[in-house]
């Protein structure tokens, strides 16, 4: 026999893995962290399977519903808030019969490591009528994901997997196996299960209950669902995910029941269990979800009154909350784990970012600025601030306009300004932008920039409609000007940032024009695009200390003591720069030159 | 066998993710039980990013309980700084003598702190190299990471065979070479 062969493996590969081994067919997504690196495997280590990142997430399930229907295994990942601009075909898709076995993948993320909110989507589970399974490390992921195929097939229900970042950026030890055959039947499926008119979605209600409530009683003889029991103990800890792998690290002497699936629960196996105990305490992130499903099905237990309702459980944490509950005598381990003291680090636009002169030209000008979701949305943090607000996917447009009829009715028409950037346009951005021909007061001063660098920057450089002008790899390549001017707006303007000073003159003159106005800006993103030209250098002698170009922020430029020299003098470290020009060109003095042209430093 | 709690702190874009994977993949290699986690909220755009490998005989959590490592890896002088509590006194710290000043130094409202090397030989073993700089002398800053890696090899029970047959499968094949020479450089590095 063959040995076995292991991997260490994140929680994403290992969900990537787990559809190959199940013998999964088409797969699709829309970037958000944490979830990026399923599709991203799929697309670059499994050429058998179809995989993509479509332009939204709604897109990306109707994808997977129309390759479940044709019995394909399916698999369909996002980030959280993902869930959200999906949610129309979901909570209709989860009434009607499946045919290949479908996982929806929510990457859920308790702390906000990377996201604008920090939504439980095992709510979305319940809503949706759409059983939840949760696991605990990356074998786990592996091994649910090919479990969920299948009993999504045995119950003829679409599942999901809820996973969090811990997970999905955790690595662990991962057993590989042979991928499974799996034929694809084809579309053949009976109206009255596909069609989702009434009357054909009253019968559904039924079913959805029927199999929920079966799953409930099958769900105790499920492997995933473990009960690990001590005869010493009268406390009964209930717990899923990653929490359990926290909670094993305390040694407790207590019994502990792991959910695997945590909707719905398996209720009459819990009653039955928790009434030997006198202590059921329930740990969770966020939510109480599965302590609310315990009590609304008469079972007594504590929890989120003992453990924090935000942010993530963590060994400590849990010690801490179990200490509280009385479950341990004391809390041993330390808890904070950064120094605050230490000087922040927050993120910052990188060398030879295209988004640099456009917020330095927006600060310059004063204009407070709508914001979208993008590396854009940087220009939030100090020292930039150039944005007001930022909400979600698409959103600045609609914003826009709204707070246009709200100062309308103000009687002060102040002039507005948004941005988005392009794979945020084609996500969500275009209904909004639509939406503005609508009722429109032709001269009220709006000034849109639509940020197009090429692709989806912040999760790391996935292809977006504009892609295809990089390269012929990618196959879409919108031309968003023409698509504008195509809906009816005629004040549409393309611009290079990098040329910086006709670039701030027409950003300028836009800024003061009544009417609406649409600049497009070209220089694609210079970190996925790897871009690099000869690097810039700061001649001292020269430099007046002003530190304008020190305000565009640019990772290799601050301030030095040169030798010699009395005062700080601004430097390049030229390891760093790429060669953008940008600081060279709004030096006012001549003091920033190509290392080529001039004596190296 | 050994355990070991290691903990390793960077700016995004350095290059953190490969480095634990390969410490991870090593550690398997060896027949280790290893557990892993990276924090990279923006990774790319130069904000803080953190890790941690957990390797020994049997683990639950990825995640390193507060004070208990024992080895600390710093890409870069100030993120060191940032997780000095996370390891034991008298643990190791191998540092990447190196600066990437952050927004508020570079704003000029804060100093970058003087003397952290100092501060850490107080209550740790401290081995540090400007490993950047040794690295564009083999040809590429590309290779520092690995340049620590060979120090991390001296400190741990990994044969450095498993680490460099790792090596050469997590790094592209046109810098092998230098890959190797860099983790040769930090593995003799006294």
């Amino acid at each position: 026999m063959k040995e076995k062969e292991y991997k260490v493996m994140s929680g994403n590969s290992a969900i990537a893995r787990g559809f190959y081994e199940a013998g999964g067919s088409v797969a699709s997504s829309f970037p958000g962290s944490p979830t990026v690196e399923i599709m991203h495997t799929l697309n670059t280590g499994y050429p058998d399977i179809y995989s993509e990142f479509s332009v939204n997430e709604k897109v990306a399930l109707e994808v997977g519903i129309g390759a479940s229907f044709t019995g394909a295994r399916t698999l369909v990942s996002m980030k959280h808030v993902g869930m959200n601009i999906a949610a129309d075909p979901l909570m209709t898709f989860t009434q009607t019969k499946i045919n290949g076995g479908f996982l929806l993948v929510s990457g859920d993320d308790p702390g906000m490591l990377s996201s604008q909110n920090e939504q439980d989507n095992r709510i979305f589970g319940k809503f949706a009528k759409m059983p939840i399974l949760d696991p605990s490390d990356s074998q786990e992921a592996k091994d649910f994901v090919k479990f969920g195929l299948k009993i999504s097939e045995n119950y003829n229900r679409p599942f999901m997997l809820r996973i969090t970042s811990r997970l999905c950026h955790s690595r662990s030890k991962v057993m590989l196996e042979e991928r499974e055959d799996k034929e694809i039947s084809g579309f053949n499926g009976e109206l009255k299960d596909y069609g989702m008119l009434p009357p054909n979605t009253f019968d559904k209600q039924y079913v959805m209950k029927e199999q929920l409530e079966k799953l409930s009683a099958d769900a105790g003889d499920f492997e995933i669902n473990k009960y690990e029991k001590s005869d010493s103990s009268d406390t009964l800890i209930i717990t899923s995910g990653i929490m359990y792998q926290n909670l094993k690290e305390l040694e407790l002497d207590v019994s502990i029941y792991k959910l695997g699936m945590i909707y719905p629960l398996p209720i009459d196996k819990l009653k039955e269990i928790s009434r030997k105990y006198k202590k059921v305490s329930v740990i969770e992130e966020m939510m109480p979800f599965i302590e609310d499903e315990l009590k609304i099905n008469g079972i007594d237990c504590q929890g989120k009154e003992f453990f924090n309702f935000t942010g993530e459980l963590n060994t400590e944490d849990i010690e801490l909350g179990l200490k509280e509950a009385g479950v341990v005598e004391t809390a041993k381990l330390k808890v904070s784990q950064v120094q605050d003291d230490v000087t922040a680090r927050i993120p910052m636009f990188c060398a030879g970012c295209p988004h640099r002169p456009v917020f330095d030209i927006l600060k310059k000008a004063k204009a407070e600025v709508i914001g979208d979701i993008g590396c854009y949305t940087m220009a939030l943090l100090p020292p930039l601030k150039v944005l007001n607000c930022s909400i979600s996917m698409g959103a600045s447009i609609g914003i826009m306009k709204g707070m246009s009829k709200a100062y309308e009715k103000k009687g002060d028409k102040k002039p507005l300004v948004a941005v988005i950037g392009d794979g945020t346009f084609y996500h969500s951005g275009m209904p909004g932008l639509l939406n503005l021909l609508h009722q429109m007061d032709p001269d009220y001063n709006m000034t849109l920039l639509i940020l197009d660098n090429g692709l989806t920057a912040m999760t790391g450089g996935q292809p977006t409609g504009s892609t295809g002008r990089y390269g012929e790899k990618y196959d879409m390549n919108v031309n968003i000007e023409g698509l504008i001017k195509e809906i009816g707006f005629d004040r549409v303007v393309s611009l290079d940032q990098f040329k910086y000073k006709e670039a701030s003159k027409t950003i300028n003159e836009e800024l003061k024009h009544d009417g609406l106005s649409i600049i497009i800006t070209t220089r694609p993103c210079a970190l996925n695009f790897k871009i690099k030209e000869t690097p810039f250098y700061v001649d001292p002698k020269v430099c007046i200390g002003c530190r304008t170009c020190v305000k565009t922020n640019c990772p290799p430029i601050a301030m030095r003591e040169y030798k010699g020299i009395d005062d700080l003098k601004s430097f390049i470290n030229t390891d760093m720069c790429v060669g953008c020009s940008v600081c060279a060109q709004v030096c006012p003095v001549g003091a920033i030159k190509k290392v080529k042209e001039g004596k190296d430093e | 066998m050994s355990n070991y709690n290691i903990v390793v702190g960077g700016v995004g874009g350095q290059g953190l993710i490969l480095t634990t994977h390969i410490i991870c993949q090593a550690a398997l290699k060896k027949g280790y039980e290893v557990k892993s986690n990276d924090v990279v909220g923006l990774a790319q755009r130069g904000g803080m990013v953190w890790g941690t490998v957990k390797i020994g005989e049997k683990i639950y959590s990825p995640n390193i309980l507060p004070g208990e490592g024992n080895i600390l890896i710093g890409m870069e002088l100030l993120e060191a700084y940032r997780w000095k509590s996370t390891v034991k006194k008298g643990g190791l710290i191998i540092l990447n003598d190196y600066q990437i000043p952050p927004v508020p130094v570079i704003a000029e409202q804060e100093e970058y702190p003087p003397n952290i090397i100092d501060e850490f030989s107080k209550d740790y073993n401290v081995i540090s190299l400007n490993a950047i700089k040794e690295s564009l002398k083999i040809g590429t800053e590309k290779v520092a990471n690995i340049m620590i890696l060979g120090i991390l090899a001296q400190n741990m029970d990994i044969d450095k065979e498993i680490w460099l047959d790792t090596i050469k499968e997590n790094v592209p094949e046109k810098y092998t070479k230098e890959n190797i020479e860099a983790f040769e450089y930090g593995y003799n590095y006294q």
